[in-house]
């Protein structure tokens, strides 16, 4: 009984989520409204359970005084200072809104930001040609970088001019994500689509089990 | 006589000039065949109006909307439209939605042509419509019968394979350093990271990863390796938590499962990919999962978990962050490997089947695709013109 319900319950709405896509009728637009809105109501429920864990996991590290320890002291002190301003006041606070804006943006900005090095890094290692398919790798990332500044099309029509065709840089660019890179994005995409509709149809169906807890 | 021809043949220029320049200088003519209808595939709260364009010429500049409620009196829908609002240049005819009406009551319209000078001339009234809310979509017969066709294959293969035959899958890499990795790091005495990435449990590509996690969790239950799971999602902790602890009693260990190993972190995207980075450059984990909905963090999370010489098995659905897995990890689930996963790891025949399924709906698109270019360099177009009307 204990998996024969939920898996009852998972087919029923399955079954009745997907008819919503297929019927523009009043009746099907608000049972799809309200499903999702009572799915909605999860969360908040979740989200004290899940602080619950993130106190509890801070508070070990204290008491075992593992690696950086002295970090979990912040994580309270930014915990316990969202929610004494957040909650009495109100989001809209102007004290809440400052720390938002200047402590939290710009530490997910940093951390944005380190993108540039770690592609930088990640690039070197993917365009070292050392065999034919790297090679071309490398030569078609620079002519998609090329193309992708205005020095590239300045390169293109200084060194390049006799050629007789201008802007060939960009031009270039532009076959490369329009022909090839769009066909084998295309290609992974419908690939994506047939497996998320294979997954929801096992899910559906109860063949697929394990979100349950465990295999069987 | 001659004088009597010419006398004839003026009156009959005179007449004809006449005729033609009234012709040219007639003042605008009321909107001709005007029909008011239910819009189709709706959920009942318009109707369409049609009539016909203008001749050239007329000096009709606009049109108003009149419509009366249950036969009371007419009243204008809104401001005046132009000929631009109204015209329809693929089909060549006037049409206008009412997006004021509701089911409960029967309507009837007017159309009030307006001239340069302001002037206007109305149509008949139309016969009276009330909308209706459709049950079904017409539009989207072909996609209902995509979806009936893929599913049956699906089931079909299911059944097949049930039936005892075998059913090949091809080696993907990825998955089969699954228990390479695991091994390793039990090897080294160091844990396993699993990170199930930004997807709520709505997601199928984090259902996926989840599943993937169960078989991963049953082979650290064997080895007693510790497995780390940093959540991003408060209802993916609960839902993982569960999972895990099924899959350590089924393999007889609940002593070896941790509950503070699956924690949550933060639903911030960048505090998150700190949080993990954190972890990795601390707890430097011998094994690395990578497996769900990935957007920009991907890179940093790959990148910092290549530094510390930790093995990768990275897998997704966004296309986009696949490059950056592919360059940074050791092995990668590219796109629907993600979702054959579960199947390829419990070799489960349930799940083999619909494997192969999926393959028959690989093949079928593959096909229409054949078929549609070499139809359309032909010049015969209907595949792409029914693709164009799926709505």
């Amino acid at each position: 009984m204990k998996r024969q319900i939920p898996l009852a319950l998972c087919f029923l709405f399955g079954v009745v989520m997907i008819f919503t896509q297929f019927s523009p009728h009043p009746v099907s637009k608000s049972i799809y409204e309200r499903v999702i809105s009572g799915a909605l109501i999860i969360g908040p429920f979740a989200l004290v359970l899940a602080t619950i864990t993130l106190i509890q996991t801070h508070i070990n590290r204290i008491q075992r005084r593992t690696e950086h320890w002295g970090y979990s002291f912040v994580v309270f002190a930014g915990l316990i200072t969202m929610v004494a301003i957040g909650v009495p006041f109100g989001p809209e606070n102007p004290v809440f809104v400052w720390l938002y804006t200047n402590v939290q943006v710009p530490m997910d900005a940093t951390m944005f930001s380190l993108l540039a090095f770690f592609i930088a890094s990640a690039a070197y290692r993917a365009f070292r040609a050392r065999s034919t398919e790297a090679t071309l790798l490398l030569v078609t990332a620079l002519i998609v970088m090329l193309g992708n500044v205005p020095v590239g099309d300045l390169i293109w029509n200084t060194i390049l001019s006799w050629t007789g065709f201008e802007n060939q840089a960009s031009a270039a660019r532009g076959w490369i994500l329009d022909n090839p890179n769009l066909s084998a994005r295309r290609g992974i995409i419908l690939g994506v689509s047939l497996g998320v509709i294979s997954q929801s149809i096992r899910i559906i169906l109860g063949i697929e089990r394990s979100y349950l807890g465990g295999g069987d | 006589m001659t004088h009597y021809k010419i006398c004839l043949w003026i009156a009959v220029c005179t007449t004809l000039f006449l005729w033609t320049s009234l012709g040219y200088t007639q003042g605008p003519t009321a909107p001709s065949n005007v029909v008011a209808k239910d819009t189709p595939n709706d959920d009942g709260t318009s109707i369409t109006i049609t009539w016909d364009v203008p001749a050239d010429g007329s000096g009709i500049v606009g049109y108003n909307i009149l419509s009366s409620i249950d036969e009371a009196d007419f009243t204008q829908i809104g401001e005046q439209l132009s000929l631009e609002d109204v015209i329809d240049t693929k089909t060549n005819i006037c049409n206008y939605q009412d997006t004021t009406v509701s089911r409960l009551n029967a309507f009837t319209y007017i159309i009030q042509a307006v001239t340069e000078s302001g002037d206007t001339i109305q149509s008949q009234q139309t016969e009276s419509v009330r909308p209706k809310a459709q049950i079904f979509h017409t539009g989207k017969i072909p996609l209902f019968l995509a979806m009936l066709l893929f599913s049956a294959a699906i089931v079909g293969n299911i059944y097949y394979v049930r039936s005892g035959r075998e059913v090949f899958v091809r080696r993907i890499p990825g998955l089969e350093a699954v228990d390479e990795a695991i091994g390793r790091a039990t090897e080294m005495g160091r844990s396993i990271l699993y990170v199930l990435g930004l997807g709520g449990v709505s997601n199928v590509a984090t259902i996926a990863s989840m599943t993937i996690l169960g078989q991963v969790a049953r082979r650290t239950a064997d080895y007693e390796t510790p497995l780390r799971v940093p959540c991003n999602d408060p209802i993916v902790l609960n839902v993982v938590r569960e999972m895990v602890k099924t899959s350590y009693l089924d393999e007889g260990r609940p002593d070896a499962y941790s509950e503070d190993n699956i924690f949550f972190l933060t639903e911030s995207q960048f505090a998150y990919a700190a949080g993990v980075d954190g972890m990795m450059l601390r707890e430097k984990p011998a094994a690395i999962f990578l497996q769900g909905t990935f957007y920009a963090e991907s890179l940093i999370l790959a990148e910092t978990g290549n530094s510390i010489g930790a093995i990768q098995i990275a897998g997704t659905d966004s296309e986009a962050q696949l490059p950056f897995f592919i360059a940074a990890c050791d092995y990668t689930l590219i796109g629907e490997e993600l979702y054959a996963a579960s199947a390829y790891l419990s070799k489960e025949p349930m799940l083999l089947g619909s494997l192969r399924g999926q393959d028959w709906g690989k093949l079928f698109i593959f096909g229409l695709i054949i078929v549609g270019v070499i139809l359309e360099l032909s010049g015969i177009n209907w595949i792409t013109t029914l693709l164009q009307n799926v709505r």
